[in-house]
C-alpha cells in the first residue's frame, strides 16, 4: 500500500511536470522521422537541386523491417538520451532540495522508495516507446510494405529490457552523487563505456546488454529470437537488479551519515 | 519562384502524410507554451523561452522542458 503511494506520486509529479504528454511526444517524433525523410529522399534530393543536370541516382528502397530499424536506431540514440535526462534529476534533485528526507524520515523502506521511483519512470518510458512504435509502424504500412505486428511486439519486449536497463543505471548514479549533471554524466559514460567494451572484447561478449539492439534485426525480419538475445536479455534483467539493490544500498548509506 | 511551387504543390499531396507530423509538433509547441504560461518562475526570462519555443522547431519545445523548468514544489 505504502509503495503504492510512494507509486502515485511519483505519476502525479510526472503528469504536473507535462513529461506525460511530452516524452510521448518526442519518442514519436523521434520514430516518425526517418520512415518520413527516408520516403522522401529523392523529392527532397530533386527539389533541393544541386545536381548536375541529367544525373540518375537509384536508390533502393530499404525493406520495411529496415526502416523499422532506423526507428529504433532513432530511440536507441536520442531516445536514451532523453531518458538520461529526465531521469537525471529523480532522486539527486530530491535529495539536494530536502525532499528525500521528508519521505524518508516517514517509515518508508529505501527499497519500496527506489523501486516505486523506477517503476513510474518504466511505465513512462514503456509507453511512450510502445506510442513510437505504433506511429513508425503505421508510417512504414503506409509507405513502405508489410511488416508483421507480432515480431513488433516481441521487438517492444526485448528492446523494453534494453531500457530498463538503461534506467536502472540511471536510477543506480542517481544515489551516488547529488548534483543532476554529474547523475547524466555518469549514466552516458557508463552506457559509452559498456558500447566500447562491448565493441572491443566482442566475441567474448555475446551476452552483453549493449548487444540487445544488434540482435533486433534478425528478430524483426523472422521474428525468430536468436540464442544470443535470450543470453543478453538475461543479461541485463541480472544487471538491472543488481543496479537497483546497489542503489537501495548506496542510499542508504548515504541517508545515514 | 517555380521551385516553392513544385515544393508546396509536393506538401499538398502528401498532405494525409504530413499532417500527422505537423499536428504533433503543434501539440508539443502547444504544451511546452501552457507549461510556461503557468510555470511561476522558469531558467532565463519568459520572453526568451516563448521565442525559443515558436521558432525553434521541436528542438525548442524541448530544450523548455529538459532545462527551463524550475519544479515548483
Amino acid at each position: 500500500m505504502q509503495w503504492l503511494t510512494l507509486y502515485k506520486k511519483e505519476c502525479l509529479e510526472s503528469a504536473r511536470n507535462f513529461k506525460w504528454i511530452w516524452v510521448p511526444l518526442v519518442f514519436i517524433l523521434l520514430c516518425i522521422t526517418d520512415p518520413l525523410s527516408t520516403y522522401y529522399l529523392p523529392l527532397i534530393l530533386e527539389s533541393t537541386g544541386g545536381l548536375p543536370e541529367g544525373a540518375v541516382i537509384e536508390i533502393p528502397t530499404p525493406l520495411p523491417f529496415e526502416v523499422f530499424m532506423m526507428s529504433i536506431s532513432q530511440l536507441n540514440l536520442l531516445g536514451i538520451l532523453v531518458i538520461a535526462l529526465i531521469t537525471m534529476g529523480t532522486i539527486s534533485g530530491e535529495r539536494k532540495d530536502g525532499v528525500a528526507e521528508l519521505i524518508l524520515v516517514k517509515p518508508v523502506s529505501y527499497f519500496s522508495y527506489i523501486t516505486a521511483k523506477w517503476t513510474a519512470y518504466m511505465t513512462l518510458i514503456l509507453s511512450s516507446t510502445f506510442i513510437g512504435f505504433l506511429a513508425s509502424w503505421y508510417y512504414i504500412e503506409l509507405l513502405f510494405g508489410d511488416l508483421s505486428f507480432t515480431n513488433i511486439l516481441l521487438t517492444f519486449l526485448f528492446f523494453g529490457i534494453w531500457l530498463m536497463f538503461v534506467v536502472s543505471i540511471s536510477i543506480f548514479m542517481n544515489t551516488s552523487s547529488k548534483l543532476p549533471g554529474i547523475v547524466l554524466f555518469l549514466t552516458l559514460g557508463t552506457l559509452i563505456a559498456m558500447n566500447l567494451g562491448t565493441t572491443i572484447f566482442s566475441t567474448y561478449l555475446e551476452w552483453s546488454p549493449s548487444k540487445i539492439v544488434s540482435y533486433l534485426p534478425v528478430l524483426l525480419n523472422n521474428g525468430y529470437v536468436p540464442e544470443d538475445l535470450w543470453f543478453s536479455s538475461f543479461g541485463a534483467a541480472i544487471l538491472s537488479a543488481l543496479f537497483i539493490f546497489g542503489a537501495t544500498l548506496l542510499l542508504k548509506r548515504r541517508e545515514m551519515v | 519562384m517555380l521551385l516553392t511551387q513544385t515544393v508546396i504543390q509536393t506538401i499538398e499531396e502528401n498532405l494525409p502524410v504530413l499532417l500527422p507530423l505537423f499536428i504533433i509538433q503543434l501539440l508539443l509547441m502547444i504544451t511546452a507554451l501552457v507549461s510556461l504560461i503557468r510555470a511561476t518562475s522558469t531558467r532565463g526570462p519568459k520572453w526568451m523561452w516563448i521565442i525559443i519555443i515558436l521558432f525553434l522547431n521541436t528542438i525548442g519545445p524541448i530544450v523548455y522542458f529538459i532545462i527551463g523548468r524550475r519544479d515548483d514544489l
